[in-house]
C-alpha cells in the first residue's frame, strides 16, 4: 500500500523546489527561436546594454556589439566592417561573432535592443533624445525590411521607466512595437506596458524576475544556432 | 510501499533536482565570469575628494571635501531633522540617480525621488540622526561626515538592474541616519549593500568617511548584473582603509586602496568576499605570488599625470602641493603614488579651500597658459578632452572646475560638542569664483535660497544662481575679473573663517546653558551669513557686468573708460598668425 504519510513531506518539498526553480520561466508564451549572427545594441544608451552583453556571454552566445549603430554599420553585417579599432567614448564596437562560421559581412539575422534611456550615455555619444529616437527608427525600419529578427529587452525596472513621454518611454515606443519578441523583467512591466504592446501587436512576451533569468531564456532562443 | 519502489521514486526526484539545478544559470553566473576585460568600464571625470587627518590640520580638525563636479545635477540642499521611531517602523528605499533632475514646476528632487520607491522597506532603528543633505548625506549630528568620488570598475561588475536595491546616494542617507562614528557608517553602508545589493545607478564608488577622530577611504563595487538576493552571495564587495592621523590624501576618481591587511583592524575593514570574489571573477590570481591589491583587482587605471596630458593629473598635483619636499614626479603612474602623505605643513581650513580651487597654475598642465586660456588667461575653455577631425586630444582636468554644482568641506572638531564641532562649509558653483559659507551641524534649518533652483531656469531666489551670475561675468576678462572676486572672497569667506573661534566660543557658552538656545544662535548666524554672502554675490555680478562691459574697464570712481589691456605675447601671436600689416607711419 502507498505510504502517504511518509511520502507527503518530501513530495511537497520537491514540488515547492521545482516551482521555485522554474517560476521565472513559468506562465510565459512559447519562446521563439532566433538565429545567428547576432548584433546587440542599446536603445537609449543606458548601461542596460552591458547587462545584455554579459547575459549573452553567460549564455555562451557569440555576438557583435555597437552602442550606436546606424543603418550603414548594421548593413555591414558580421564583424561590423572591421571597425572594432574605432572604439572611443560614446562609440563602442566589439566583435565576438565566430567569423569562421559567419564570415565578415554575413548579414545579421538577429538584433537585440537593450531599452533604457540615459542622458549621460546619450551625452557621451553626442546624441540628444530626438537624435537617438530618429536613429532607432531608421535601424528598426531597416531590420523590418531585411527580415532581421528583433528582440527588445527591458531589464532596468520600474524606476528607469519614467512617466509617459519620458526619455525612456520614447525609447520603448521606438523599438518595442516593432519587435518580434519582448523580454522584460517583472518590475519593468509593473504597469502592464509591455503586456499591452505584446497583445496589441501580437508579439510573444517573456517576463522574468531577474536579469539572471534571461541567461536561460537566451539559451533557448538561440538553441538552434544558425 | 516497498523499499525498492521508494528508492526508485527518490532516484527520479533526485535526478530531476540535479537536472534543474544543472540548468539553473545562477551557478554559471558566479562560476564562469569572463576574465579578459581588465579595463574600467566607466570613465569618471567627476568629483575630487581631499582628506585631512586630525594631526595633519592646523587646528586638530578632521576635514574632507567633495567637489560635486557634474554640470547637469541637482544642487539643492536641505536639513533633515532627527526622529524617533516606534518599534516595527520601516524605512522606504528609493532608487536615486545622481544625475536625474526635474523641472522646478514639477517639484523638488527629494520629493520627486519618492516616485522611485522600489517596494522595499527596511527596519528603521529607534532613532535616526539629523543631517545636512545635498547630492549625498554630508554630515550628521554626531559629526559623521561623508564626501564622494566615482572611481569606476570593470564592466562585468556593473549591476544596473533592480536586483541592486541600494545605490550610493541611498547608502549615504542611511549612513547619516544611523551612524555614530565613521566606522559605524562604514559597517552600516557595507552590510546593507551586501544584504540588499549595490549598484543600479552607480558602480565603483569611493566615500571619505570621517568623524572627529578618524578619516577613512571606503570603496564599494557592485558584483555584476546577474546577482540576485536569493543567491546567498553578498550583493556588494567593499573595502576601507584609514588615513593615518598625521596624513592627508586625495581621491580624484581613482581607486586609492592598494594592498590590504585585514588583521590590522585599526586601519582596514572589508566585506567577507573581498579577495574571494576577485579570484572568482578572474581579477586576482593567488598563484601569481603577488599580494592581493584592491585597486589593481577592482578598479585599475593605468596612467599618469604626464602620460594623460594632464587629464589625470589631480592626484600628482595634490601630493605635489601638500608635500613638495617629496618631489613627486608627474611621470609616476598614478597607481604607484602613495595612499596618503604627511604634508610638509599642516593644513588649515583655508588651505583646503584653496586646494579645491587649484588650476595647476605654474605647471606644464596650466590650462590658462599659452593660447589655451585666450588673452585673459581663462582656465575654463577646455575642461574635457577635445576632438578635432576625429582625433581626441588630452586637456588638463584641474581640481577646481566650473561645472561644479557645489563643493562641501566638512570639518569635524572633537574638542567641541557635536552641534558646534561639526561644520559643513558650502560653496555653490565654480570654486574659484564662489565663496565658502559655514553650516554648523547644530543648525535646525538652512536658508530657503539653498533649497531651490536648477540649471535651466534663471532664478534670483536661488542662491546658486548668484554664484553662477558672478562666474559668468568672469569668463570674458578672467585675469582681471578674478582679482575682483578674490577681494570679495577675502571680505566674506576669510572673515567667516576668522570669526569661527569667536562663534564657537559664544555658541559653547550658550550650549552649556541651553543646547536649544545654542541651536537657535547657530541657525541664525549661518542663515544670516549665507544671506549676506548671496546678496553680496548678486551685487558682485552686477559690478563685474558694469566694469568689464564691452571688453573695457569702466572705473566708477573716475567715471572713465579704458580698453582692456591685452598681454603683449598674445598680441604678438595675433600679429604673427594673421600676418597683420603694420600701419604706415603717421604723416606729420
Amino acid at each position: 500500500m502507498f505510504d502517504q504519510a511518509r511520502f507527503r513531506f518530501p513530495l511537497v518539498w520537491f514540488l515547492a523546489l521545482v516551482w521555485t526553480l522554474t517560476a521565472p520561466m513559468g506562465a510565459q508564451e512559447k519562446i521563439p527561436e532566433a538565429q545567428l549572427p547576432l548584433l546587440t545594441t542599446s536603445a537609449g544608451q543606458s548601461q542596460d546594454v552591458t547587462t545584455l552583453n554579459i547575459i549573452c556571454e553567460e549564455a555562451g552566445i557569440l555576438y557583435d556589439y555597437c552602442d550606436v549603430p546606424d543603418v550603414e554599420l548594421l548593413s555591414a553585417g558580421a564583424g561590423l566592417a572591421g571597425r572594432e579599432g574605432e572604439s572611443r567614448s560614446g562609440f563602442h564596437i566589439e566583435v565576438h561573432t565566430d567569423l569562421e562560421a559567419y564570415p565578415q559581412g554575413t548579414p545579421y539575422k538577429t538584433v537585440i535592443f537593450a531599452i533604457g534611456a540615459s542622458l549621460k550615455g546619450m551625452g557621451a555619444s553626442g546624441l540628444t533624445v530626438d537624435d537617438e529616437v530618429d536613429r532607432l527608427r531608421k535601424v528598426v525600419e531597416y531590420c523590418r525590411q531585411q527580415g532581421i529578427f528583433i528582440i527588445a529587452v527591458h531589464v532596468g525596472g520600474v524606476s528607469r521607466r519614467g512617466a509617459p513621454g519620458s526619455d525612456n518611454e520614447r525609447m520603448i515606443d521606438a523599438v518595442a512595437p516593432s519587435a518580434d519578441y519582448l523580454i522584460v523583467t517583472r518590475d519593468s512591466n509593473k504597469d502592464g506596458r509591455f503586456s499591452q504592446i505584446a497583445q496589441e501587436k501580437n508579439i510573444p512576451l517573456t517576463e522574468v524576475a531577474y536579469a539572471l533569468d534571461l541567461v536561460g531564456v537566451m539559451q533557448k532562443v538561440f538553441a538552434g544556432g544558425a | 510501499m516497498n523499499k525498492g519502489k521508494r528508492k526508485h521514486i527518490w532516484m527520479i526526484m533526485g535526478m530531476a533536482v540535479i537536472l534543474i539545478l544543472g540548468w539553473n544559470p545562477t551557478d554559471a553566473a558566479f562560476q564562469n565570469g569572463t576574465a579578459e576585460e581588465t579595463t574600467a568600464w566607466t570613465e569618471p571625470e567627476g568629483c575630487t575628494v581631499i582628506l585631512v587627518g586630525k594631526d595633519a590640520s592646523t587646528d586638530g580638525s578632521v576635514m574632507s571635501t567633495h567637489t560635486c563636479d557634474c554640470g547637469v545635477c541637482d544642487w539643492t540642499f536641505r536639513y533633515v531633522p532627527g526622529a524617533e521611531h516606534k518599534g516595527g517602523a520601516d524605512r522606504p528605499i528609493y532608487h536615486v540617480s545622481q544625475y536625474v533632475t526635474w523641472p522646478p514646476a514639477q517639484g523638488l528632487k527629494w520629493e520627486k525621488i519618492k516616485d522611485d520607491y522600489i517596494d522595499l522597506d527596511i527596519p528603521q532603528p529607534p532613532r535616526t540622526y539629523a543631517y545636512i543633505h545635498g547630492m549625498f548625506g554630508y554630515m550628521n549630528e554626531n559629526q559623521v561626515a561623508i564626501s564622494e568620488s566615482t572611481i569606476g570598475t570593470h564592466r562585468k561588475l556593473v549591476n544596473s538592474t533592480p536586483s541592486a536595491q541600494l545605490d550610493l546616494t541611498m547608502l549615504t542617507l542611511l549612513g547619516m541616519e544611523r551612524a555614530e562614528t565613521a566606522r559605524d557608517a562604514i559597517r552600516i553602508m557595507g552590510s546593507l549593500a551586501e544584504e540588499y545589493g549595490y549598484g543600479f545607478h552607480d558602480d565603483g564608488e569611493m566615500l571619505a568617511v570621517s568623524d572627529p577622530s578618524e578619516i577613512w577611504i571606503f570603496e564599494i563595487m557592485p558584483v555584476g548584473p546577474l546577482w540576485t538576493p536569493e543567491s546567498g552571495q553578498p550583493g556588494a564587495v567593499w573595502c576601507a582603509q584609514r588615513v593615518p592621523d598625521d596624513h592627508v590624501s586625495v581621491c580624484p576618481n581613482e581607486s586609492r586602496i592598494g594592498e590590504i591587511d585585514l588583521n590590522d583592524s585599526g586601519y582596514f575593514m572589508a566585506s567577507s568576499n573581498v579577495v574571494e570574489f576577485a579570484v572568482e571573477k578572474g581579477l586576482y590570481d593567488p598563484a601569481s605570488g603577488e599580494p592581493f591589491n584592491w585597486k589593481k583587482a577592482y578598479s585599475p587605471r593605468e596612467t599618469s599625470a604626464a602620460e594623460s596630458g594632464g587629464t589625470w593629473a589631480r592626484m600628482w598635483r595634490f601630493f605635489d602641493l601638500v608635500a613638495p619636499s617629496k618631489n613627486f614626479s608627474p611621470d609616476t603612474p598614478n597607481m604607484e603614488l602613495p595612499f596618503s602623505v604627511k604634508p610638509d605643513k599642516k593644513l588649515s581650513v583655508q588651505d583646503v579651500m584653496h586646494l579645491t580651487r587649484d588650476k595647476y597654475q605654474g605647471t606644464d598642465f596650466d590650462p590658462a597658459a599659452g593660447l589655451r586660456g585666450g588673452p585673459f588667461k581663462n582656465p575654463n575653455y577646455h575642461p574635457r578632452p577635445v576632438e578635432v577631425e576625429g582625433v581626441t586630444y588630452s586637456t588638463p582636468r584641474t581640481i577646481g572646475v566650473n561645472r561644479a554644482e557645489y563643493t562641501t568641506l566638512t570639518q569635524c572638531r572633537g574638542w567641541l560638542p557635536d552641534p558646534i564641532g561639526g561644520i559643513v562649509w558650502l560653496c555653490f558653483g565654480a570654486q574659484d569664483t564662489s565663496c565658502y559659507m559655514p553650516l554648523y551641524i547644530g543648525i535646525t534649518e538652512i536658508p530657503q535660497s539653498f533649497q531651490i533652483g536648477d540649471h535651466w531656469e534663471f532664478n534670483r531666489q536661488s542662491a546658486r544662481w548668484a554664484f553662477d551670475y558672478v562666474d559668468f561675468h568672469t569668463l570674458v576678462a578672467y585675469s582681471h575679473a578674478i582679482a575682483d572676486v578674490k577681494l570679495a572672497q577675502d571680505r566674506w569667506e576669510a572673515r567667516a573663517v576668522e570669526m569661527t573661534p569667536a562663534i564657537d566660543a559664544f555658541a559653547l557658552k550658550m550650549y552649556q546653558d541651553s543646547p536649544e538656545k545654542a541651536a537657535v544662535y547657530l541657525t541664525e548666524y549661518c542663515n544670516n551669513n549665507a544671506n549676506l554672502v548671496v546678496n553680496a554675490w548678486w551685487k558682485l555680478g552686477d559690478d563685474l557686468l558694469v566694469k568689464y562691459r564691452g571688453l573695457s574697464i569702466y572705473d566708477r570712481e573716475t567715471r572713465k573708460r579704458v580698453n582692456l589691456p591685452y598681454p603683449e605675447d598674445w598680441l604678438k601671436e595675433v600679429v604673427r598668425y594673421h600676418r597683420l600689416p603694420p600701419q604706415p607711419p603717421r604723416k606729420k
